[in-house]
């Protein structure tokens, strides 16, 4: 997907004034609430016309104002899934799912109904109304009738923030592994950093209407470590979780780490880590009451803000800790030093059941 | 016999009459409050209190003027004369008009609530789906009002079958063309008749307090539009 946005528009106090040009598949724009990112993406769906500007699409004009062209919304093959799933209330989930698909020309048809209810697991929901499905049913559902409507492109408008915690990290691998089988790009908005690095690829950032860079969304949570109050968030995949004296001992990258127990509900699952929940020490300690110490080696080190980011390995895998300056120069820490990180083993937080981020 | 056969004859006049102006309102009141509801335009407001106009103005007015219209001298009156119809007043489609104008208001109002509280979304929805404005109107925006539909509809009956003045500006009192069933309670009276006044009053009363039992009993909402009205 390759999207050339050159737009204005004025709201009064308000003015949005974006130049994208991105190309990828998995593209995310990132920004606080307010910062414009909805308008951003109604003026891509043709939702709302901007003041001036040019849109373009894998070569094709959607919107210009000089040239005096507005394509309009149904004849733009852009579908969007929003923040409330917007399912039509008249339809049950069968009728829901096909409202799209009936209305797309045969030849762009190439995703199967029965295929696509297979992956979303809607069989059972096909013949219940849309009124009294769960939150994630019903978004799973919007997901579906969007896909299935054989768009060029999805916009994906804060689709997890409606839903609690544990359901949105369920969420994700469906939006994701849908996307993928089926072949087509999404734009994936959002204001969470940790929704941004599972989902997407390229990152464009935006703050008060403006348009303030374009990075990796692993980048961006890395540029933010220093001004954020939760630090970075590493996210490990842990698995094949044993009880070992009332707590829980799991594989991580062919080493093992230590949990508090309260989060076994599941054996396995993805977990997030803040980087200001890891202690460094260039010895080894003798005795600590952090059930984690991990031998590591110094990848490189980042700056952001006034902290300092450091890059370990730690047999196969990676995390971030932050330190300050200071400490980086008592400890010499630099790329190549070897280093122990201290976890303590409640300093983890389950964000999903491992079922879920495995599913195809 | 409870009603005599002139009382039958202006009660089936009578719903024959709200029948009709309630089809030719559905299909009239519709793209109305459809625009009501959708539009930006600076003019809406003066639309909207011109089809709210017939709930305060005196029906003795409004079927004054429309009597000027309608007669062989106003615009109305020349057109139906080009045509060939001949002239509207005193006649039962002369009434059909009138009433259509009488009851507008409880038509559009109610359309339009239903039409407004549908919001924007489910309309978006349909359109990056693939459906065009109309039919994304056939498909999602007409189902979702259906509730405001029925309301309008029986709003605008019960209504119909209730005018009187507007009646007798427009109508006169022609047995089996213009002779409503409000009128011939009135004729009753006049002539004391008191039973079958008392009769015909009875029927309609009871008529009244069911189509009203219904609309409450089947639609809570439905209240709200007869406070405001």
């Amino acid at each position: 997907m390759h999207l050339a946005m050159t737009v204005q528009k004025n709201f009064g106090a308000f003015t949005l004034s974006a130049d994208i040009t991105v190309s990828g598949d998995r593209i995310g724009i990132f920004g606080t609430s307010g910062s414009g990112k909805s308008t951003l993406v109604s003026m891509l769906a043709g939702l709302l016309e901007p003041d001036s500007g040019e849109i373009i699409l894998d070569g094709v004009c959607l919107f210009s104002s000089a040239r005096g062209i507005h394509l309009r919304p149904e004849k733009r093959r852009i579908a969007m899934v929003f923040q409330q799933h917007a399912l039509f209330p008249h339809l049950n989930v069968r009728n829901n799912l096909l409202y799209g698909y009936k209305r797309c020309p045969a030849e762009f048809r190439t995703v199967d109904f029965d295929t696509l209810v297979a992956v979303l697991e809607l069989e059972p929901l096909l013949h219940r109304g849309v009124t009294n499905l769960s939150g994630g049913e019903k978004q799973r559902v919007a997901l579906g009738r969007a896909i299935l409507a054989n768009p060029r492109l999805l916009l994906m408008d804060e689709p997890l923030s409606a839903l609690d915690d544990s359901l949105r990290f369920q969420i994700i691998p469906y939006l994701k592994s849908v996307s993928e089988q089926f072949g087509i790009p999404y734009l994936f908005i959002s204001h969470s950093l940790v929704e941004m690095r599972l989902m997407t690829d390229t990152v464009l950032a935006m703050e008060k209407g403006l348009m303030t860079g374009q990075c990796s969304s692993e980048q961006l949570a890395r540029n933010r470590m220093g001004q954020s109050s939760a630090g970075y968030i590493n996210l490990l995949e842990l698995s094949s979780m044993t009880e070992r004296d009332g707590m829980c001992a799991y594989r991580w990258q062919g080493g093992e780490l230590l949990l508090s127990a309260g989060n076994w509900e599941t054996t396995a699952g993805l977990f997030e880590l803040s980087s200001k929940d890891i202690i460094l020490f260039k010895k080894h300690p003798e005795a600590i009451s952090a059930r984690n110490l991990l031998h590591c080696t110094v990848a490189g080190l980042f700056e952001s803000g006034a902290k300092l980011g450091v890059e370990m390995t730690c047999g196969a895998g990676t995390l971030v800790a932050e330190i300050v300056p200071d400490a980086a120069r008592e400890l010499a820490i630099e790329k190549g030093s070897v280093v122990y990180a201290a976890i303590k083993a409640s300093a983890f937080r389950r964000l999903a059941a491992a079922t879920s981020q495995t599913r195809p | 016999m409870f009603l005599a056969d002139s009382d039958i004859q202006s009660i089936l006049l009578t719903v024959k009459l709200a029948s009709v102006v309630t089809v030719i309102l559905l299909l009239l009141g519709t793209p109305i409050a459809w625009w009501l509801a959708r539009s930006r335009s600076r003019i809406k407001g003066v639309l909207g209190a011109v089809v709210a106009l017939p709930l305060v103005l005196p029906p003795s007015v409004l079927g004054f003027y429309l009597l000027l219209a309608m007669g062989p001298n106003g615009p109305v009156g020349q057109l139906t004369k080009t045509l060939g119809i001949g002239a509207l007043p005193f006649t039962f489609w002369g009434l059909v008009v009138a009433s259509v104008f009488y009851s507008l208001p409880f038509m559009v109002q109610p359309l339009q609530n239903a039409f407004e509280s549908i919001g924007d979304r489910p309309l978006e929805v349909a359109a990056t789906l693939g459906a065009s404005p109309l039919d994304a109107f056939f498909t999602v925006a007409l189902p979702l009002a259906r509730p405001g539909f029925l309301t309008a509809s029986i709003l605008t009956f019960a209504h119909t079958v209730g005018e009187f003045g507007v009646v007798l500006m427009i109508g006169g009192n022609i047995p089996g063309i213009s002779r409503v069933a409000s009128v011939q309670i009135y004729d009753h009276v006049e002539a004391l008749e008191y039973g079958q006044a008392h009769r015909m009053a009875a029927v309609m009363l009871i008529f009244s307090f069911l189509v009203l039992l219904a609309l409450y009993v089947w639609r809570p909402d439905a209240r709200k539009i007869m406070r405001r009205d």
